[in-house]
Order: C-alpha cells, then structure tokens, then sequence
C-alpha cells in the first residue's frame, strides 16, 4: 500500500496499537516519515507499523507568482551552487532552492525594489566539487555581461569562494561593470539567515562603478555592516561563523551599512578600456603545504605532474633543505615554483635565513603577501595563457591587487 | 449561560506545560545554570521565507512587520550555537534519558526515532528565528482521580531567549536561557472547568518531578493553555507561569470570550460593515483641547477618523470590550493610541465634538466612530487592522494567541497554522530502540501514590509527604527518618527547612540528631535553625555555633553563664512539681470543656499550657503530664 504513496497524501498510520493520521511524506528501506496535523514529523520504523491507509491524494496548489522584474539599475544574478534562496513549503516541510529569476523574486521581493533582476543558474554543484573547467564556464558568462555593462551577482558556496573569486579576477581583464560574488554561512530557509543582507548588499554593489571583483559578506556576527573584500585579498577564516572572510594582508575595499549605502575604502573603478576575457587555465599547477616529514615521493609526484608549484612553506616561506636539489632540477627544467607563506597573516621574505637563501639560488619565486590559493588561480591562469618566461615574469608582479608593498597588520 | 461552573461540557481545555531540565543545554555543550554576566552583545535581524503556498505564516508575517531589530547579550553560558554561529550538537544522553522517562510516567508511546524540527519563531526570542522541537512520547493516558486525562505528545525541545528589554525598534535578549532543555507536555482537550485545569497541572507537575531532573528555578515551569467554549474557536495563551494563575486567567479568558459570543449575537441583528468611512482631521478644530491629540500632530503625524458603521455599544460597555481587542491588534503592530466613540466624550474631546465629528464621518443610529493619531504611512494597515477585527467580531471569538497578564489575557499575535515547521537537517535522527528503552524503563521512579504510600508507612503524615515530594525531598525526609526515628517531627522540620531558598542539610542533620538524643527542646529546632538561636526563658537562651559548614556546636546560656553543651547535656528543668501545679490549674479551669470533648481536649490544652511553660521544661514531659491529668479528671 505505502510504496503506491507519494509525498503529501493524507493518510492513517496505525503503529504501535495506536493511529495517527497524517501526511505521507516518505519512506525508505528502514523508516516512513509521516507529518503529523501538529506540524511535527515522525520518523517511524517501518517494521513497527501495522498498516497505512490512504485517505486522499494530495493535491499540490497552484502557485501564482507575479511577473516580477524589479525596479532600478539591472542586476544579473548567477547562481553557482550554493542557494541564492529558498522557500519552505510549509505543508510538506520541503525546502525548496529557487531556480528561475521569477522564483527568486518570489523568494525574495526585497531585491525587486532595489533592482531589475535577471537570473540564471549555470551550476548546480557543492563549492569542493568546483573545478578549474568551471570557473571558465563562471568567466565567460560573467564576461557577456560585464562586456554589456551589466553588474553580476555571483552566489557560491563559502567553502572555495576565495579560489573563485581569485580566478575570476585573472581571467576577466578591465571589467565593464562590477563583478561581485556572495555566499550565506546559514542557509536562506532559516529566517537568521546572512543570505537576506549579503545578497541585497551584494546587488546594491553590482550597481555601483567598482571595477574588479568584490566579495560582499558580513563584517562582524550582527546584521549591520558588510564588508566589500577584494577578490584576491581574502580568506575563509572560520568554518561557520557569518563573518567567516577576512581581508587577509590587507583593508577591504569598502563597507555596505544597514542602509545598503556604500562606503568605499581604495578600490577599483571601471575604467573604460576594453573589457577582456582570458578563457584558458593551465591543469598542471599544483599547490602544496609543506610540513614536518613530507615525503621525497610526494614531493616528485607533485612535481612530475606540474608545470608550475605553488608552496605553501612555513614561517617566512621555507621548506626543508632535503628538497633544494628537486627544486634546482625544476627550475633548471624551466618550471615555476612560487612560494607563499602557511601563516595566516604577512609576507614571504627568503632573505633573512640560510634555508630561505638556499631556496632562492635553487630558482624559487618568493611571492611577498600573496596567498597561496591566490597564487594558485595566478599560476593557473598564467601557465594557461602565456608562454613560460612570460609567467614566470608576472608572477611575483602585481596585476589585479593581488600583493602589496605595505602592510599595516 | 455560565461557563465557569465546574465540569461543563460546554467548555474545553488542554494544557501545554513546560518543563526545564537540569544539566547541559540542549544543542550545545554550555551548563543550563542561568548566568548574569554580560559578555558583550549583537544585532541581528530576521526575515520571513516565503512558503510555498504564496501565503506567508500569518504569524511569522505579523511580528515581522513591525520592522524590529533583535540586539542579543552574550554570557558565560552561551557559545556559538546559541549565537546561531555554529551547527546545533547531538543532544545530551541524560536530557534526552529525562524526556523519555516523562514520557513513561505519562503513559506514552515512545517514538522509533528522534526527529527534530524548526518551528518557526520570528519574534527574535531564538537567534535562528526558529525553535528546534522533537517528539519523544505520543498518545500518552494521565490518571487523576477518576478522570483519565489524553496526553498528545511529549516534545523535547530548547528554551528561548530571556527578553530584557523591549521599545519600538528593538527587542534586547539575553542568550543566558536560550537553549536550556524543555519539556513540553500537551494535553488532549479533555479539561472542563479552570479549577479542573489547575488540577492537572498540579498533578502533572508532582509525577514528572519524580524524574528528579527538572529544574526547580522560579520561572523553570510555565505552561500555555488552549481554551474554548461552544460555538468560539480555540485561544492559545501563553506564559502562565504559576498554579494559581491558570485558574485566575482561565476564568478571565472564558468570560472575555463568552462576551465576544454576546457581541456577535447583538450585531448579528445590526447592519455591521467594514465600509469604513475614512477622513483626515487633522486641521480640523475638534482636538485642540485633546492633549493625546495635538501632541501626535506636533510630531508630524496625522489625526485620523473613521466610521465603525453598527458597532456603537459594543466597543465599551458593560462587559463588551470591543475597543480593546481592537485597541490591542493596533498595538501589536505598533500603532497605539486607538480612541472611539463609546469611550467619548474624554481626552479633552467635548460632547459637542463628538456629535460634529460623528455628523462628519456620516455616522447613522447604531454607529461608532474611531480615532487615531500616526504616521500617514501607517493608516493603510491600519484601517486594515480593524476591518479585519471587526469582520471576526461578527463571528464571535477569533482564534488567536494570548498572553497571560495580571488581569486575564492580551493579544499577542494571530493563532498560528499548524503548517510553520519543516526538518532539522543539521541533526540527525537519534534511533530510540527497544533494548534502549527497556533500559530507560527501568529507571521509572515509583508513581506518586506508590511514593507518598510508603512515606505514610514510615510515618510522614500524607499532607507533608506530598509537599515532600512537591520539592523534592522526599529522599532526604526518608534518610533522617530512617536515622532519627520521629517521623513526625522530622516531616515538619524538613518542611521548614526546604522553604527557604537554600536548605542547608548538614545544619538541619546536626540538629535533628541531637534534638533525637533528647538533650534540646523539639519545639527550638525551627528557631535553631532559622535565626541560629532559641530563647528558653526570659533568662536563658540557646546559640547553634558554626565552626565551619561541617561542624557546629549548641550554647547554652543561663544564670550560670555562658558555656557549650553536649550530647549528654540534660534540659535543668524546674521542678516537675511545679510543672504538674500548672497543669493540674489549667485541667480545673476547663473541666467542662474536658467533660464534653474527652481526651480530644489534649489538643487545645497543649497550646495553652506551652504559653507558660515553653522552653521550662522537655515537650515529652509536658504532653505526658498532661495527658495523664486529663486522663485521671475523665476517670472521675
């Protein structure tokens, strides 16, 4: 009987020597979920339950959502994995990710009277199953509308964020109009979520007139001030609180306060030269965390398989002298390694002891404040668009904000 | 009609009563204790998600219109996850024990699984904007007297915020109880009178106490109450947090709702409309001698009028009370200061006034008209507010959720659906199997009956039992009765003992065993106790001595001077002879009241031999004196 019910039946459930009537909701080899009147679900053991009995078939209403557009500066909206909104069917209690830009809108009629909204997910995937293919996939769609002029809005999960936004800041030269990217760390269903500001602070900058990519999260654990992060300048610094990102190395280029104004700190403005899109990314560029007893095989297994390293070294960039003639013979062979820094905050420098002169005479690059995931997407991208000398070149030069001469933290 | 005679099948009431629980908090890992300090606060906001049906939950919708923000104090005993910063954890083995333990006392199906849910909330009192609730127990049976009372569900779920403060814009909430275990037991509607209903909770109360782990704290118990009557809808009241409030608000409530039923009669025969005839008066010259008034337009707001067409008498008169639950509904989403014509002239609005304000608003023969004074871009949902109102006073009582004040009930918000809850994904389902709850089942304590029973076979009146049990101590009444031996005296002075806010047992255990020796007068344990002192004659006193929480001492002072006494301490009474001379002059004087009561005499006698002899001689020696006397009169 119960294998012919679909979700939202009415049905009586007799369990236990006493019966309930409720909605189906689901069952699988172990356990039927019934929704009780109350709201509540009960998640009963299928071997317990003597017999389940259909009372109606559910009739799902029809849902009329408006024809909404919005009003003010059009704002495009990409929707890359992680939910831009949801809204809970309260009947069943399925959360439901909105998928067209009507069903955004339906979610969320405050952005309506901010902007004209259009909306498109070209992905659907967690943000650790992202991969380099994608992020070229993000560029040329977000290149079509930048070139145009329009502002985007790109919501991705929080968990590789910052290797997007870096990629996308090397693979999209001059942009028309701004490219910002946003995230919640509590899911749009939850009425605490940090979606809700986020996105509309997010919107509210991809009207402005920045002119590189922008990150737009919270500032601090209240619903007040977000901050705008450059795209090559932040990290992930917590694993679930709102105001997980931190402009790592330096200042964020500006704040949206709790009455979506902008207040801009040094940033980027469009600056009218042609917008260009960079549509290649080398795959053999590897990225490793040097630590205590990492093994000579892993070590050439990273190298065998890459034209270019970035590592991760500790302290002010080292890695254990046991590697300097692999290094040598890598560099000799005419590939690239970058070295960055595993400390959270500050700059490589390879001058100050032996281990990190040995390093240099061995033909790595030092590369100052950069981030290591930074310099991973830089790498990538350089390797992917110009010759070797020519990368090896750039690496360690400043291109889209991604180092600095001064730091003041 | 009268709804407030007992057992009235008219009348229907279910109770939701809520319990904390003692140990950790429910999703976290931070102590239940409440905590004062102040670590600092937050801000954040909430927004209503739209549900699929393109309806929002009414409830959720209204609290969120008033646009406020929640400011959020953190504290010693609150950590990311009452923040709303971190993913709940799996709940505690001993809460979740507790719940199930419950659920047993009350006779419920224990469910196959755990599955927590996010009810909705958005009035800020849960960061997340939703209250994590799961089922332990169902369709439970709870005995009282002869009545069988249906339990619904046993549901283990987290307390909210304590709000600290609260003005237009801003709610303030301390994250000190958020997330501290509850219990929450509904009962089927099968209560019929508000004594009947206090009854319940009582009696509910005692048998879950027996768990042992529920918190004892002031506001640790509260209960919600759902109310009927024939031919009205349900109301929901909330915060009723003592025994004798639920019979008060109770009987407040019904009679609120047997008046709205009244009200619907008499429009019934009205032409009632929700056409209403709106005008600005601001600059009319009806207010200028209406404080309320002027002030409002001074700070830009706008003086509004509006016809109430077939509701004149029906607003404020006698028991019918319209205006207010219009009034309230205002006041829910900001807007105060609702003033109408049944409550004219006042407010330094003349009859003349009136009448002309009337004759403008087109009022006709059974009209009223209505007065506010706000910000224009407020009247829109005002008007709304009271046609709303107005269209479900033609129908008697809507349902709706109420808060219990000191006089009856207010208007809290609109009853919510059933449909505001979906799945806590962030926790997984907790299987509760049956070797588990075999397990569980074998920590049921005793039912009370079976508890206060054998308490009387020790001795313990049945009153003293109960109240034993009622706070808790039945355990330690057991202990010293079983030491000391005088189940009597032991009863009464642990009562004495646990009515203060922290028993101190080793004090009570010390004196206890020395009054049990014989060597200290019973009737001084109390005093002993309480005030450290015990006065035996105008003369002599006795002093309890703390050396530390461990080890105390009795002193004795006297004529002889000041020194401690020890167990083998004997009570230097006056001579018995002269004892017996008191006594034999008091049985004399009330021979005729000895002839006519017999021994039952003993009683009032006592209290009035003790005034002149206290603390001059040993309680036992009194009583026996006395009684033999009485005996030897009734003899001749």
């Amino acid at each position: 009987m119960s294998d012919a019910l679909e979700s939202g039946d009415k049905v009586e459930v007799q369990w236990k020597g006493t019966t309930f009537s409720g909605m189906f909701i689901s069952k699988d080899e172990k356990i039927t979920v019934i929704k009780l009147q109350n709201g509540y679900n009960l998640s009963l053991e299928n071997v317990s339950i003597s017999s389940i009995n259909l009372i109606s078939k559910y009739s799902p209403k029809n849902v009329v959502r408006g024809n909404l557009t919005g009003k003010g500066k059009r704002v495009f909206l990409l929707g890359t994995g992680g939910t831009i909104a949801s809204y809970v069917d309260y009947e069943t209690g399925a959360v439901k990710p909105a998928k067209t830009a009507q069903e955004m809108l339906y979610a969320r009629p405050d952005l309506a009277r901010i902007a004209s909204i259009d909306a498109e997910i070209i992905l659907n995937i967690l943000s650790e199953d992202m991969k380099k293919s994608d992020w070229i996939n993000i560029a040329k769609k977000v290149f079509e509308k930048v070139n145009q002029k329009e502002g985007v809005v790109i919501t991705h999960g929080t968990d590789t964020l910052s290797f997007t936004s870096s990629a996308l800041s090397f693979l999209i030269e001059n942009p028309g109009a701004p490219i910002v990217i946003t995230a919640s760390q509590r899911s749009p269903d939850r009425p605490s979520s940090d979606a809700f500001f986020n996105l509309t602070g997010a919107v509210k900058v991809a009207q402005s007139d920045l002119g590189e990519v922008g990150v737009v999260m919270h500032s601090s654990t209240s619903d007040d001030t977000l901050d705008i992060h450059s795209g090559v300048r932040l990290r992930k610094m917590h694993s679930s609180r709102r105001d997980a990102f931190k402009s790592v190395n330096s200042e964020p280029i500006g704040t949206v306060d709790g009455n979506l104004n902008i207040h801009w700190k040094k940033y980027e403005k469009v600056n009218g030269k042609p917008t260009k899109l960079y549509d290649k990314l080398s795959e053999k560029v590897g990225l490793l965390y040097f630590y205590p007893g990492l093994s000579e095989e892993i070590f050439n297994k990273f190298t065998e398989t890459n034209d270019g390293l970035i590592l991760a070294g500790t302290g002010l960039g080292h890695i254990s002298n046991r590697f300097l003639s692999q290094v040598k013979d890598y560099t000799d062979d005419g590939k690239i390694i970058g070295i960055t820094t595993q400390c959270l905050y500050g700059e490589v420098n390879l001058e100050v002891y032996t281990t990190g002169r040995n390093m240099l005479d061995a033909g790595v690059i030092p590369l100052h404040d950069m981030l290591p995931e930074v310099a991973y997407t830089k790498l990538s991208f350089l390797l992917g668009n110009f010759d070797h000398d020519t990368a090896r070149n750039l690496l360690a030069k400043n291109l889209r904000g991604e180092l600095s001469e001064r730091r003041t933290e | 009609m009268n709804y407030l005679s007992e057992e009235l099948n008219d009348v229907k009431i279910g109770l939701e009563i809520h319990f904390q629980v003692k140990g950790r908090k429910l999703f976290c890992d931070c102590k239940g204790e409440e905590s004062d300090s102040e670590l600092g606060s937050f801000m954040r906001k909430l927004t209503v998600v739209s549900g699929e049906k393109s309806e929002k939950d009414i409830a959720a919708l209204q609290e969120s219109m008033k646009g406020r923000e929640y400011e959020y104090i953190k504290t010693e005993n609150s950590c990311l996850v009452e923040m709303d910063e971190e993913p709940p954890h799996i709940p505690g083995t001993e809460t979740l024990d507790t719940a199930i333990i419950v659920s047993l006392i009350l006779g419920c199906k224990i469910v196959d699984n755990v599955h927590f849910m996010r009810k909705m909330v958005v009035d800020g009192s849960n960061t997340s904007g939703f209250q994590r609730t799961g089922i332990i127990g169902v369709h439970g049976k709870f005995k009282m007297d002869s009545k069988i009372i249906g339990i619904t569900s046993v549901t283990l779920e987290e307390e909210a915020s304590k709000k600290i403060r609260e003005d237009e814009k801003k709610i303030v909430y301390s994250l000190d109880r958020l997330g501290i275990p509850l219990i929450e037991i509904s009962t089927d509607p099968d209560i019929r009178s508000p004594k009947e209903a206090r009854e319940v909770a009582q009696n509910i109360g005692l048998a879950v106490k027996q768990s042992g782990m529920i918190r004892r704290e002031g506001s640790s118990i509260r209960q919600d109450l759902n109310v009927s009557i024939l031919g009205g809808n349900r109301v929901e009241i909330k915060g009723v947090s003592s025994l004798s409030q639920i019979e008060r608000v109770l009987t407040k409530e019904i009679e609120r709702q047997e008046s709205l039923l009244e009200i619907a009669r008499v429009l019934k025969g009205r032409s009632v409309s929700t056409d209403l005839l709106l005008e600005d008066l601001t600059n009319s010259a009806f207010f200028t001698n209406s404080e309320i008034f002027t002030k409002g337009v001074s700070r830009g707001k706008k003086i509004y009028g509006f016809s109430l067409p077939g509701l004149s008498g029906v607003l404020n008169n006698g028991k019918f009370r319209l205006g207010k639950e219009i009034a309230e509904r205002l006041r829910a989403v900001g807007i105060g200061g609702f003033i109408h014509s049944d409550e004219l002239p006042n407010y330094g609005i003349n009859e003349k006034a009136m009448n002309e304000i009337s004759k403008r608003l087109g009022s006709k023969e059974d009209d009223a008209f209505g007065l506010v004074v706000l910000e224009p871009s407020k009247i829109e949902i005002c008007v709304e507010i009271i046609q709303s109102r107005v269209r479900e006073a033609l129908n008697g009582v809507p349902a709706e959720t109420r808060a219990a004040v000191e006089n009856g009930t207010k208007y809290l918000r609109p009853l919510p659906g059933s449909a505001r809850m979906y799945p806590e994904t962030d926790i997984p389902l907790i299987p509760l199997n049956s070797s588990y709850i075999g397990e569980i089942e074998t920590k049921v304590p005793p039912t009370v009956e079976k508890r206060v029973e054998y308490l009387e076979s020790m001795g313990v009146p049945a009153q003293e039992a109960f109240s034993s049990l009622w706070k808790e101590y039945d355990d330690v009444l057991e202990s010293f009765v079983k030491d000391f031996g005088t189940p009597k005296v032991c009863a009464k002075f642990l009562s004495v003992v646990y009515s203060s806010e922290n028993p101190n047992l080793n004090k009570a255990r010390y004196l206890t065993k020395r009054f049990s020796k014989g060597n200290i007068p019973s009737e001084s344990l109390e005093s002993l106790y309480l005030s450290g002192e015990f006065k035996l004659s105008e003369s002599s006193k006795l002093t309890l001595l703390e050396s530390n929480s461990f080890d105390y001492s009795i002193q004795l002072e006297d004529q002889l001077g000041v020194r401690e006494i020890g167990p083998e301490f004997k009570m230097k009474s006056e001579s018995s002879e002269k004892l017996v001379k008191i006594i034999e002059a008091i049985v004399k004087d009330n021979e005729s009241l000895i002839r006519e009561r017999g021994e039952g005499s003993f009683k009032l006698l006592m209290g009035t031999v003790m005034k002149q002899v206290r603390g001059q001689f040993e309680g036992k020696e009194i009583s026996d004196t006395l009684s033999q006397k009485i005996r030897e009169l009734l003899k001749n």
